[in-house]
Order: structure tokens, then sequence, then C-alpha cells
């Protein structure tokens, strides 16, 4: 409970948060705060989504919503790191990885606040291809906003390192971008998420196609263009 | 026009005022030109004299621009300098709301996953199914009939038995109950079967409606589109309890008993 309390910090006090990281204030347990926050949120969140197909999937996507935005950290994060460093920033990466942490929970608190409405839709409604684009626009959104905090945070970090700080508004911008691409390629590894209902619980399936064709052919299916064999 | 620093909205009577004066003070000045000697008539000179300027309406009490008193630029932003945090918010306890609201969550979550039908069905997966399918080959249907179907090249493939269901290694969630009209869609192919023997006997016998066909030889055996992996080891006490259907073809004669 002394963990979640971090969430109200991010939340209601977010510039005294991004203040203390610049400052390197307690960042060791901010970060495990913050962890175990969003891991908590994210494997709830999966829960309810796997609750579509079954008992099985609604575990495995409990782990895996986790384990799907922490890689995505992991693999960008030194992009991040690196690229501020060229252009004259004097984060830490310890201190790149804790906003990138704090972008993850606020994704994570507002998938979690999404759960109920997620549930409604499971219980009322029966199109796969509907529930799945729900769940895509959700995500798209909480993690929207989530960037926008790690924007902001990071302009409040790294105004300490003043030359090169335009540049590195820029390399935010456009990290944010590899950011998306590389968690949606992920997330399209780690499927699936929901299960579709006519198949067995597969906990990783077969690679192919990717994450916007399978978006695209979605939409096509409900809007009644074709079927998705 | 942009707005001077404390001006407020105009009025449209006032704007009007605005323009009849700026009127004026255009044809006044004309008049003036053309009164000098020698001056030759404006070419774009249309419509009657402008009075003179002594009949000029008063100014209205438009307020002028008064030049704009040097201001911040902006405000300064997050991370600039000069920039101050909020003040710190006072703690509304979000943790025990948190808190709450996860214990909530994940109750309805292992609720709704709670098995309530004989078949296991939890209340997440109660909603019927057709809508929800993703046609593909494999796919186990079932409609208002006893009748079990597995899709294979967008036919319906009936599962003629108990035993060719779990040879396939179908269990009942497999199965997605659909309406009757989502199986008309599809056209019917050849019905599969389960093929039985025992260790003790040569022959090879197929299973339909719970009765057992004794297919004669190898070559009806191949016509009927069977093939080895097909066939199933059972015991003969097994198969000597299933009762004798017609034997495949059906001329074939009286059905060989098994030791």
């Amino acid at each position: 409970m002394k963990d979640l309390a971090v969430i109200e910090t991010i939340l209601r006090n977010r510039y005294h948060f991004f203040i203390e990281i610049r400052d390197g204030v307690g960042l060791g347990a901010k970060m495990r705060a913050m962890l175990i926050s969003s891991i908590t949120f994210l494997a709830l969140y999966g829960a309810v989504l796997g609750s579509t197909h079954s008992l099985w999937q609604a575990l495995s996507s409990a782990v895996k919503m986790p384990i799907l935005f922490l890689a995505t950290l992991v693999i960008c994060s030194p992009t991040l790191y690196f690229f501020n460093v060229l252009f004259g920033s004097n984060q830490s990466l310890t201190q790149n990885v804790a906003l990138i942490l704090t972008a993850i929970t606020v994704t994570a608190v507002l998938l979690l606040s999404f759960t109920p409405i997620v549930l409604f839709f499971l219980l009322t409604t029966s199109g796969y291809q509907f529930f799945k684009l729900l769940n895509v626009g959700i995500c798209a959104i909480s993690g929207w906003m989530g960037v926008l905090f790690l924007s902001q945070g990071m302009s409040i970090v790294s105004a300490a390192g003043k030359e090169g700080a335009s540049a590195r508004r820029n390399v935010v911008r456009l990290w944010i971008l590899l950011y998306g691409f590389v968690g949606s390629q992920m997330a399209w590894t780690l499927r699936p998420f929901i299960g579709a209902p006519s198949m067995k619980f597969e906990l990783f399936r077969q690679l192919g196609g990717n994450f916007y064709a399978n978006i695209l052919a979605s939409l096509g299916e409900l809007l009644g263009f074709f079927v998705v064999r | 026009m942009p707005k001077t620093p404390g001006q407020k909205d105009l009025t449209l009577d006032q704007i009007l005022d605005w323009l009849l004066d700026a009127l004026l003070e255009r044809q006044s000045a004309r008049q003036q030109h053309l009164a000098k000697p020698g001056a030759e008539p404006a070419k774009e000179d249309i419509g009657p004299a402008a009075p003179s300027t002594g009949a000029r309406r008063p100014t209205p009490s438009i307020p002028s621009r008064a030049p704009t008193t040097p201001q911040r630029l902006h405000e300064p932003r997050p991370g600039e300098e000069g920039w101050e945090p909020p003040p710190w918010q006072p703690p509304i306890h979000l943790e025990r709301t948190l808190v709450r609201f996860l214990l909530l969550m994940a109750a309805l979550v292992i609720l709704v996953n709670v098995p309530i039908t004989r078949y296991g069905v939890s209340l997440a997966r109660l909603m019927p199914d057709s809508t929800l399918l993703i046609i593909r080959d494999g796919l186990v249907l079932k409609g208002s009939g006893p009748e079990i179907y597995i899709l294979e090249d967008y036919r319906l493939r009936w599962i003629s038995s108990l035993d060719a269901f779990e040879h396939l290694g179908l269990v009942w969630g497999d199965v997605h109950v659909v309406e009757d009209s989502f199986l008309e869609r599809f056209e019917k192919g050849r019905p599969i079967h389960v093929l039985l023997k025992c260790p003790d006997s040569p022959h090879i016998y197929r299973l339909e409606n719970q009765h057992k066909r004794w297919i004669k030889d190898m070559d009806t055996f191949i016509a009927e589109g069977h093939v080895w992996e097909d066939v199933r080891m059972v015991s003969c006490e097994y198969l000597r309890s299933i009762p004798d259907g017609p034997p495949i073809p059906e001329d074939a004669g009286t059905p060989p008993q098994l030791d």
C-alpha cells in the first residue's frame, strides 16, 4: 500500500516528483514503487483482456502485459539516454529509466481505470474484432497520456543542462515515436492477449503479419468490408 | 483589427461608426484634391459629392489603439528559468482508493472466470459464439441438434461418434455452440469416422452412431477414403461390447464375430 502512494504523488504533484528525480532524491525507492504499482495494474488489465478466452489466457495475459511494457522500456531506454547525452544532457541512465517508468506507471493506472469499461464490454458484446479495437484504442489513449508525462518530466529533469535543450526536446519527440513502434511490435510478438475465441489457448502465436495490417483488417471486418480468415 | 489591452468587444454600431468615419475622411481628402486649380478629376470618382467636412459626425468614443505596455512574452514553462512548481497538493490518500479498486476488480475478474454451466463455461464466455468466431480450419461447431462438426476447407465435417471426437483430441471446451443459420452458411463435407481395431483380430470396423460397421476388405477401406492413421486400437472386449451395424458395403454379408 505504501508503494501505491507514489501514484498520488505522480498524478497530483508531478512537478515535485520530476524535480526529485532531477535531484536524484530517493530514485531507488521511487523506481521500486513504480515497478510494483505498474506491474500490479498491468497484470489486472491483462487478466481482464484474457478472460474473454479462457482462464489460462487470463493468467497468461496477466503475466505478458507487464512484460510488454517493461521489455519495451529495456529496449528503448538506452537510445533515449545516449541521444540525450549526445545533445548535452547530464542525466544518468537511472534518471532516464525512472522517467520512462513514470510514463509506464501513468499508462498503467489509466489502463486500470479502464478495466470496468473493458469488463462491461466483455460481458455485453460478442464482437471479437470490436473488442480488440476497443482495447487497442484504450492502450493508445493511455500510452499517449503516459508519454506526455514523460515529455513534461524530461523538460524538467533535463533543464539542468541548458545546452542543446531544443535538440533534446526533439530527441524526446522522436523517441516517443520509436517507443510506439517498438511497443506495438512487442505487443504483436507477445500476442495473443485477448485470444481468438475459435482458437485453442496459445502462450505465443506464431510470428507473421504485423500489428498495423491486423488492425486495418479488424477495422475492415468491423465496418463490413471483408472477413478476417 | 487587433485588440488593445483592456479593449472590450466592439458592438456593431461602433464598428459601423468607425467605417463611416473612415469613408468621410477619405471623401473630404478627395474634395480638397479636386478644389486645387488644374487638378484632374480622379477617374474612380463615382457618386455624389460628399458633405463638407463641417458635416462630419462626431467621433465616437472608440478607445484608441494604445501602445502595448511591455509585458513578458510568455510565462516560463516547466523547466525554464524563473519557473516555479505549483504548490504541493495536500494528500487525498489515493492509495486507499486504489487498493479498494484493485481488490474489487480482482474479485470481478475471478467471478467472471468461475465456471457456471455444466460444460464449464464462465460468465465471461457466456455470450453466443457465432459473432466472435474467426473462421478457420479446425473450428468445432454445434447447432441446436446433437451433431458436432469440424470445419475443414470451409466444409462442415460431421464427427460421427464420441470416439471420433476423442480420437481427434477434442474436448467439450473446443465446441462452439452457434445458431443453425450460421451452420447453414457452409457446405457439408465428408463425415469423420473413427476406425476401430483390436489386437487379436485382423478386421477393421467403422464407428457410426455408436454402432460398429465392418469394413469388408482393404479395397473398400481405401475406396471409402480411409487412411491407416484413422485406425484406433482398442481392446477386443470394448469392440465386442459395441453393437453391430450394417457392413461396408452393405452387401458384404454377415460381419465376422470377434473371438
